[in-house]
């Protein structure tokens, strides 16, 4: 018999990432603790390999493994955005894990897997895969959210999240299964063809549908299920909490998207509503709470809640300049909030004390450049005009209002000027306020200067840079996701 | 010459942004540097902005000095700029109140001076940007991106509540151009439904409307005009939505205060009288009683609540509520007197307000209070201070032979004219907002300036220094000049006036 | 279709009934005279002291998880061996690179320190 033949190349960013994952996780013993920071350097080295294999796939287009998983520019797409995600977070977290003592090189191993579950969300064109992808990235996730092991808070993350990501995963699983006994398959082109036969149990399908629902939304942080963010967020190391609200959330929203559009275009109109109502309580509750927080964390925590209810405005516009908005708009959001993450994890303290947006007072003139790039990022996620925050949601409420949604529209875009509110609050403490005025006094060892390392720095510049570009020259990315999501509708 | 001639918008635009990136790299310590810095670009800018008025075809209706370049050609979207008759003079109100404000700002700030002048510089590209926009997009993006340096200024270098007045503004209008923003979208995908061609370009979509391309009912003419109006008549600030203003115009720092009121406040009405009328002509028909009422309160509302101030600032943020007032009622009685009175008007109050700002401004860096019951007899350790006072506060009741008198009888006329019911009885209403403003004007001036020194400290207050004097003067000079001879500044813009107001569908309404 | 997975459920049924049916069948015939020695937990060793709920050290757990981890993995080579000589060198290669994997986890928890019994 003949050796089969077996494609490698669809799934070469993937495999590059394990790679690189076992790689690092293998050197590590072997390495003495003052060199383990290379071992970091090697994952990113293994970042910018699969970068340069995601080029590769561009011209691999096509479905391959039976079907299982699928090369198209919007894989592509969320391929990229998911390196550049896994590139920035290992860059920023550097320093912070050195400071913390926490600098065991499995963090980056971990990372590295969740980026390979996140890469097969982004690519699967099936629900057992889009599982198995979401499994990979959650079960690496719980680890990271925990990695201080000996904070209390950092604990209460990990369990939080294992808890009650466990159970969403099996109300995800549940509504696959029961998608399976509808329609015999689950591919999802098949299903969706299954869909249009009318041959099929309807009360199934939409069980399924809905409980599959409830497992993104969980994924994603979107209201009802959003609950468990603000703890979260609050209590794991904070360049994972950047991660966190960037990455798992945007290959949620792709295997979200995929699913929904690619198999279950036929009911839209009954899953309409319910992204309708999730959007204006994920916008109004992540905004609201927001506005009430004292530790930035958790303050960041909210409006990525609040953001979620954006995206699901451009969502329910079901249209494939919806879904290219939401594809820029995840882009947009990915730099901006890394950069703030890494901002604030240049800015605190070892233990994460200094975390409360009152001891930002005075940074702007300590740190002038940090505080400007900081206030460039929070400008952005507001959507102020000129930073790719703005042009993100006005793409999104763009396809937003061509799809008539005018109520929802108003509704996001006052969420939006509210938002103002507490992303503000931070430029106050840094500019407005002097150090002390709050009426805290700082130790005199926090005030010593800080030390900001390159990488940390080359972050926050490639961020800056990269808002500042998606908000001039959104041309070239748009047109690329425009492109994408006529593939995927 | 070529490349100024066709990019001296762009230039205007560019030029304040490059000297604020410039001051960026300055050492913070250095602040005489810094400010001559600031003073270089500013007067550069202005200078630049000369061109405009030199190279201006006063008999050319449409735009000039236009740039247009595809920015995002998939949704439409274009750097175009382009000014006419009416935003040239608001271009050059920015330039210029912007150079006397970085002048006026030299010795006032004394903290954080690199980031202050770093955040006017921003704050003039992006007024400028606001009144050369021709595309609806860009609009927008100057609209909101000029609030970020205004609440700086407010939040950084105000006074009091400066941190309240700051948030408040910003999300007072931010609030606004939320609806604006919706407005636009529709409006865009009106047109590229009706005619096939998605663009966000004024022009081409006013030429739709205007040849009958793109027709929108009344009825969605209604909620676009609402939505366009809100977020206008905020930044007027029209009665009731006032509100905002006299926290932000008393804690900013003078600087602001005479951006905020000379040229922040302008694009209210700018915003009303470009777009409002000229792209919903049913719905500004349906609304110009409501709208005329509102001026109308506005005038005499302005004009009482500033009477009872007891703070100079906030005397004079009051009564730019009742002028703009004036200026909202000149545009919504559509005649050519009215309009070109409004904007005439716009002009006016930028430098008589401004200057009115600097002066308390210069009382009080040397008093640290605004406390009118604080002062008086200042005439005597102040001669000057006195008399460019007496000019400004002249100038501000409109005495005949200055800039007042022309644009409020303009727009007196213009009212009285107007083809609306009860043209009449409005007009005698705003009239006597002019004489509650000579009231209230005459009655703070009196009690600052004339009687004997009530409190001993006043009485060694020095007179004006020679730099304060660099900042007034030109004020001075703007408001006679304007008084006089108000032919140079009013032939520039009959064309344009006339356009907007001969457009068929305008038309219409003035019948 | 669901008539295929009859046999597996007359399976767990004659499973359970001979699994219940000895307990009970013991429980019904047998003789009960209970001692104090007999109930001990073990009657004929040492008398236990203390509580049986006893905190055991992590490292039981850890052996424990290994142990299971490694186990699993070794239960692909038995499908793997009965269909060896159909899959021919290319079974050969992909157990080789599977193998690889596995032990590079087993280096990573030796080196780590993990079966290191007396560690710390």
């Amino acid at each position: 018999m003949t050796l089969p033949q077996v494609p490698i190349l669809p799934i070469l960013p993937e495999l590059i990432l394990t790679l690189f994952g076992i790689a690092v996780m293998l050197f590590d013993p072997f390495t003495a603790k003052p060199h383990k920071s290379w071992l970091s350097s090697l994952a990113f080295i293994g970042v910018l390999a699969a970068l340069a294999g995601n080029v590769l796939l561009l011209a691999a287009e096509g479905e391959y493994y039976n079907g299982m998983i699928i090369v198209d520019s919007f894989s592509v797409f969320f391929n990229f955005l998911f390196l550049i995600i896994a590139g920035l977070s290992i860059l920023a977290s550097r320093q912070y894990l050195v400071r913390e003592g926490v600098n065991h090189s499995e963090y980056y191993g971990l990372l590295l897997f969740a980026t390979v579950g996140m890469c097969f969300m982004g690519g699967a064109n099936e629900l057992i895969m889009i599982f198995i992808g979401l499994e990979i990235t959650s079960i690496s996730t719980y680890v990271l959210a925990g990695f201080r092991r000996t904070d209390l808070k950092s604990n209460e993350a990990a369990i939080k999240y294992f808890l009650l990501g466990s159970f969403a995963t099996a109300f995800l699983l549940y509504g696959i299964a029961l998608m399976y006994g509808a329609t015999h398959t689950t591919h999802l082109s098949q299903i969706s063809s299954a869909l249009l036969t009318g041959r099929i149990d309807l009360r199934l399908v939409l069980a399924g549908t809905a409980l599959m629902m409830v497992g993104f939304s969980f994924k994603v942080a979107t209201a009802p299920f959003q609950i468990w963010t603000p703890d979260v967020y609050e209590g794991a190391p904070i360049p994972v909490t950047g991660w966190m609200s960037v990455g798992p959330k945007a290959a949620g929203f792709a295997a979200f998207l995929r699913v929904f559009f690619v198999a279950l275009p036929a009911l839209d109109q009954k899953w309409f509503w319910v992204l309708w109502v999730s959007s204006v309580l994920t916008m109004t509750i992540g905004n609201t709470a927001a506005m009430l927080q004292s530790n930035i964390k958790r303050m960041l925590a909210y409006s990525s809640i609040a953001h979620a209810g954006y995206i699901l405005v451009a969502f329910a516009a079901l249209t494939p300049n919806g879904i290219a908005s939401i594809m820029f708009y995840l882009l947009a959001y990915s730099v901006m909030n890394l950069g703030a993450f890494a901002v604030i994890s240049a800015w605190s303290l070892s233990g994460e004390r200094r975390v409360t947006i009152d001891e930002f007072a005075g940074l702007g003139y300590r740190q002038p450049w940090l505080a400007a790039a900081f206030t460039v990022f929070l400008l952005g996620l507001t959507g102020i005009p000129l930073t790719a925050g703005f042009t993100g949601k006005f793409f999104m409420f763009r396809a937003a209002i061509n799809s008539k949604l005018y109520w929802l529209t108003i509704i996001a875009l006052l969420n939006s000027a509210a938002s103002l509110y507490y992303y503000l609050r931070p430029t106050i403490a840094m500019y407005m306020r002097e150090p002390g005025e709050s009426g805290r006094t700082s130790a005199p060892q926090d005030s010593a200067p800080l030390q900001i390392s390159m990488a940390t720095k080359v972050v926050i510049a490639v961020s800056v840079l990269a808002v500042f570009y998606l908000g001039l020259f959104p041309s070239t990315i748009l047109d690329f996701a425009q492109s994408s999501a006529f593939l995927v509708h | 010459m070529e490349f100024i001639d066709s990019h001296i918008l762009t230039i205007l635009i560019l030029m304040p942004v490059a000297g604020a990136m410039f001051l960026a790299l300055l050492d913070p310590g250095k602040h005489e540097a810094i400010r001559r810095t600031a003073l270089v670009v500013a007067l550069l800018t202005f200078v630049f902005s000369l061109h405009l008025v030199i190279h201006f075809v006063p008999h050319e209706a449409g735009f000039q000095f236009e740039e247009n370049s595809p920015w995002v050609p998939a949704f439409g979207m274009n750097y175009h700029l382009g000014i006419d008759g009416i935003s040239l003079w608001l271009v050059l109100l920015t330039t210029f109140l912007t150079s006397v404000s970085v002048l006026a700002s030299w010795k006032g700030i004394e903290k954080r001076v690199k980031e202050f002048f770093i955040f006017i510089l921003l704050l003039e590209a992006g007024m400028v940007g606001v009144f050369a926009s021709l595309d609806l997009f860009l609009f927008y993006v100057f609209w909101e991106v000029m609030l970020v340096p205004m609440y700086f200024l407010i939040g950084i270098w105000g006074h009091g509540r400066r941190i309240y007045a700051a948030v408040k503004f910003i999300i007072y209008t931010a609030v606004g151009s939320a609806f604006m923003l919706v407005a636009i979208l529709s409006l865009y995908f009106l047109n590229a439904h009706a005619t096939g061609a998605p663009t966000f370009d004024f022009t081409t979509i006013l030429d739709n409307i205007v040849n009958g391309r793109l027709v929108i009912e009344p009825r969605i003419q209604v909620w676009l005009f609402l939505a366009f109006f809100l977020s206008f008549a905020i930044k007027v600030p029209l009665f009731p939505l006032h509100t905002w203003l006299p926290d932000a115009h008393t804690e900013a720092p003078t600087a602001g205060s005479v951006l905020l009121a000379g040229v922040l406040l302008k694009m209210g009405t700018y915003g009303l009288l470009r777009f409002n009328i000229q792209l919903f002509p049913d719905a500004t028909q349906t609304f110009t009683p409501l709208i005329v009422a509102l001026a109308i309160i506005g005038i005499i509302y302005g004009a009482l609540v500033a009477m009872v101030q007891p703070d100079l600032k906030r005397l004079v943020a009051y009564s730019s509520v009742s002028h703009l007032g004036f200026v909202v009622l000149g545009i919504f009685v559509f005649n050519i007197q009215g309009v070109e009175g409004a904007v005439y008007q716009m002009l006016n109050h930028g430098i008589s307000t401004g200057a009115l700002f600097l002066i308390v401004g210069m009382i009080y860096e040397r008093r640290h209070t605004r406390e009118i019951s604080e002062f008086g007899g200042l005439a005597t350790p102040m001669p000057v201070l006195a008399t460019i006072f007496l000019i400004i506060t002249l100038s501000s009741i409109g005495l005949p032979l200055l800039n007042g008198f022309v644009g409020e009888f303009l727009i007196l006329v213009g009212t009285f004219g107007a083809a609306v019911a009860r043209a009449k009885l409005y007009c005698t209403l705003a009239a006597s907002g002019v004489i509650l403003g000579a009231v209230y004007m005459l009655w703070m001036y009196q009690r600052v300036i004339f009687g004997e020194v009530t409190h001993d400290v006043n009485k060694t207050l020095p007179d004006l220094s020679a730099r304060e004097k660099w900042v007034l003067v030109p004020m001075v000079v703007m408001a006679l000049w304007m008084g006089i001879y108000p032919q140079f500044f009013l032939r520039k813009m009959d064309a344009s006036v006339s356009k907007l107001l001969n457009a068929p569908r305008v038309m219409m309404v003035r019948k | 279709m669901l008539r295929s997975y009859l046999p597996i459920l007359i399976q767990i049924i004659l499973a359970s009934l001979i699994g219940f049916g000895i307990l009970g069948l013991s429980y019904l015939v047998g003789k009960h005279k209970p001692t104090p020695e007999k109930l001990m937990p073990y009657e004929s060793g040492v008398r236990p002291t203390g509580s049986a709920h006893e905190r055991f050290a992590v490292k039981f757990y850890l052996t424990a998880m290994l142990f299971i981890l490694f186990d699993v993995e070794v239960i692909f080579l038995y499908p793997w061996a009965v269909i060896y000589r159909e899959l021919r060198f290319f079974g050969f290669f992909e157990m080789l690179t599977f193998i690889l994997v596995v032990l590079a986890g087993y280096v990573y928890i030796w080196k780590k320190g993990a079966l290191d019994w007396n560690k710390n």
